[in-house]
């Protein structure tokens, strides 16, 4: 009798394959499961945009806020300075425009701020905001961005997006002050009030050398219409910023009115660059699951119901 | 042995995959259904070959006495009312024919009399409910929509929920590898902008009554639809199941709808959630809010809850002033849950 051998049960997955079988199952199974992995995360068509780390030289998006008001601001030495309250209300971003559309040295994010209503919009004008799915704003401004820093359109922007230390540059239209002189408008000295002047008390005076070019030169400072124009304030440190109702506290003032929509961005001065390292980069996404405090303090701001040291 | 077992089911897979060629993707199914729905409808218009007249007294305010001649089984209230002024066609959100709920696209078979319903009405009961019933009808659209191809939709049917309850909701089963999936605040908004762009179309929904053979036939690829239709054809008086169309997209649904997408202003889907296993799967409700066209809500108002019978009311984008109810199935919310404040 011959001893009958159990059958062997278990094989191994690639004994009855071929080579080539073998590799291409190899191929498709890693290539499959990754992909179940990241469609379960995001099943419906649009998926959510990739978001990258922040780097050297990257730029990121602004936010546009509304200006408040002031208040001061005390440090822990004691020393008092005045701040502007800048809150972001229904900040969205709203298109995107690739380096080609937009100018061809960087891309582009259009972001909006404050809802209006949408009946007394023109039908075009409601187009981008529908393509978003947005109600219309009141203000839109460019953000001229890094690739790496690109967000999808009808994601919202909080005032956590900066945090305290940070610096920033703040663009608005200043207050119009309509048709001035020369001495509001330029800050001339004007001429005596007496002594003998006749008739001049706040002319302009010379309007330049005189015969050799005898011309006015293009771009003389003239009376004219002041204000109404956007400026902005160069290197603002943040102090605070209220996440609870969405409040920054920029150092300085501001130009324009309160109530008015300002534009605000990480700042340009090469100097103060290394202030604003490792942000929340792209944005600050209040759905990541990171509970921030109601109130984000600067290091060196004076806290209610701290001691001070003389 | 681990290894050789899942190898061995994905291989299954593929090939099951390959040999179910009947089994459509997502937009030939839609394209299908759609196929099949204008055959019936022609079929339907073709069963009155010859033009005749009836007589359609037209009732409401500053209109006594008006009488209009229409063709038999090709007008529709749609067309009485362009009969009338432009304010008529746009307001005209259902019909009362002889006192029965008519879809305003649905053709009229007899001499009647007609009203038209609008959402300023004195009493727009009737009229609320069929708005709220059509906003389900297009977020159930709008899901079907958007989810990637490989990823089973079946949408079941649509709950009634009362317009006081805060929110239309729509009931569907995901595929089951969606299980453990829960949309995050950027999969609603993406929700909400496709619902926004559908009403900026203004498609018309267009009614159908079919006899449940065709409907079986329409539905033949979802095994729950079927049933649905089932259980309509059982409850309805004459056996006759109305299918709905808007767009691309073949609806089943409990009652009239309103005349076109366009009248539903301020859509919002507010959130997705599981219900609970169910025949199907794992059963998941999506709620929205919307608001009609003409008693739209200005974002600097605050709503208090007596205006809760006769408007149903909005959330202009911001969820965060939205406290949306989760509605259940047998309870009805409390009157005072519902009134939204924005500052």
């Amino acid at each position: 009798l011959r001893h009958i051998l159990t059958i062997k049960t278990s094989t191994w997955w690639d004994e009855h394959l071929s080579e080539d079988n073998v590799s291409f199952m190899r191929k498709t199974v890693m290539e499959e499961y990754k992909q179940l992995t990241t469609d379960k995360l995001n099943p419906l068509k649009d998926e959510p945009w990739p978001r990258h780390e922040w780097e050297e030289n990257s730029r990121r998006v602004g936010l546009v806020a509304v200006k408040l008001g002031m208040m001061p601001v005390w440090t822990k030495t004691g020393e008092k300075h005045v701040v502007t309250m800048l809150q972001v209300q229904d900040c969205h971003v709203i298109k995107y425009l690739s380096k080609d559309e937009n100018d061809g040295r960087s891309a582009a994010l259009i972001v909006g701020a404050k809802n209006v209503s949408p009946f007394y919009r023109s039908e075009e004008s409601m187009d981008i905001f529908r393509n978003a799915g947005l109600p219309p704003k009141q203000k839109l401004t460019t953000f001229n961005v890094t690739n790496n820093a690109i967000i999808k359109p009808g994601t919202p922007l909080y005032a956590a997006h900066f945090r305290p230390g940070q610096v920033v540059d703040v663009t608005a239209k200043t207050i119009g002050k309509g048709f001035q002189g020369v001495m509001k408008r330029w800050g001339f000295s004007g001429q005596p009030a007496s002594h003998g002047q006749t008739k001049t008390h706040r002319r302009p005076g010379a309007l330049g050398p005189g015969g050799d070019p005898a011309k006015v030169f293009k771009g003389k400072k003239m009376p004219g219409k002041m204000g109404n124009i956007y400026n902005t304030a160069f290197g603002l440190k943040v102090w605070r910023v209220n996440t609870k109702y969405n409040v920054l506290y920029v150092n300085g003032s501001v130009p324009g009115h309160r109530n008015c929509l300002v534009k605000v961005r990480d700042t340009i001065l090469p100097r103060l660059l290394k202030k604003n390292n490792d942000p929340p980069f792209p944005t600050f996404f209040a759905e990541g699951g990171e509970e921030l405090p109601e109130d984000l303090y600067a290091e060196d701001m004076f806290q209610p119901g701290d001691s001070m040291t003389f | 042995a681990m290894a050789c077992r899942k190898v061995c089911q994905m291989v299954q897979r593929r090939l099951a995959s390959s040999a179910a060629a009947e089994r459509l993707s997502a937009a030939e199914l839609r394209s299908w259904r759609s196929a099949l729905f204008s055959k019936e409808q022609n079929r339907q218009r073709s069963l009155y070959p010859r033009i005749e007249k009836i007589e359609v007294a037209m009732q409401g305010p500053g209109l006594q006495g008006t009488r209009l001649v229409m063709n038999k089984g090709v007008s529709t209230p749609h067309s009485c009312a362009k009969h009338l002024t432009e304010w008529h066609v746009s307001s005209a959100a259902l019909a009362l024919v002889d006192g029965e709920l008519w879809h305003l696209h649905r053709p009229l078979t007899r001499s009647c009399i007609l009203r038209l319903l609008t959402f300023k009405d004195v009493d727009p009961q009737l009229v609320n409910q069929a708005f709220w019933r059509s906003c389900a009808s297009l977020l159930g659209q709008v899901l079907d929509d958007a989810f990637k191809e490989e990823y089973s939709v079946e949408l079941l049917n649509v709950l009634e929920v009362p317009v006081s309850a805060g929110a239309f909701c729509c009931d569907l089963v995901l595929d089951p590898r969606l299980d453990s999936w829960s949309p995050s605040e950027e999969n609603l908004r993406s929700l909400t902008r496709d619902a926004q762009q559908l009403i900026h179309k203004d498609l018309p929904w267009e009614p159908l009554e079919v006899a449940p053979p065709v409907a079986l036939e329409i539905f033949s690829h979802s095994r729950c639809k079927q049933e649905e239709v089932e259980e309509i054809a059982a409850h309805s008086p004459n056996g006759v199941v109305s299918l709905y169309r808007c767009g691309q997209h073949v609806m089943l649904s409990g009652g009239p709808l309103v005349a076109r997408t366009g009248l539903c202003c301020q859509y919002e889907v507010t959130a997705l959630h599981a219900v609970g296993e169910g025949q199907w799967g794992l059963q998941r409700r999506a709620q929205g809010l919307s608001l009609p066209v003409n008693l739209t809500v200005m974002r600097n108002s605050v709503l208090s809850n007596s205006r809760c019978h006769n408007l149903c009311f909005v959330l202009f984008s911001l969820k965060e002033f939205c406290f949306m109810q989760y509605v259940d199935q047998d309870c009805l919310l409390d009157q005072n849950c519902v009134s939204v404040s924005m500052c």
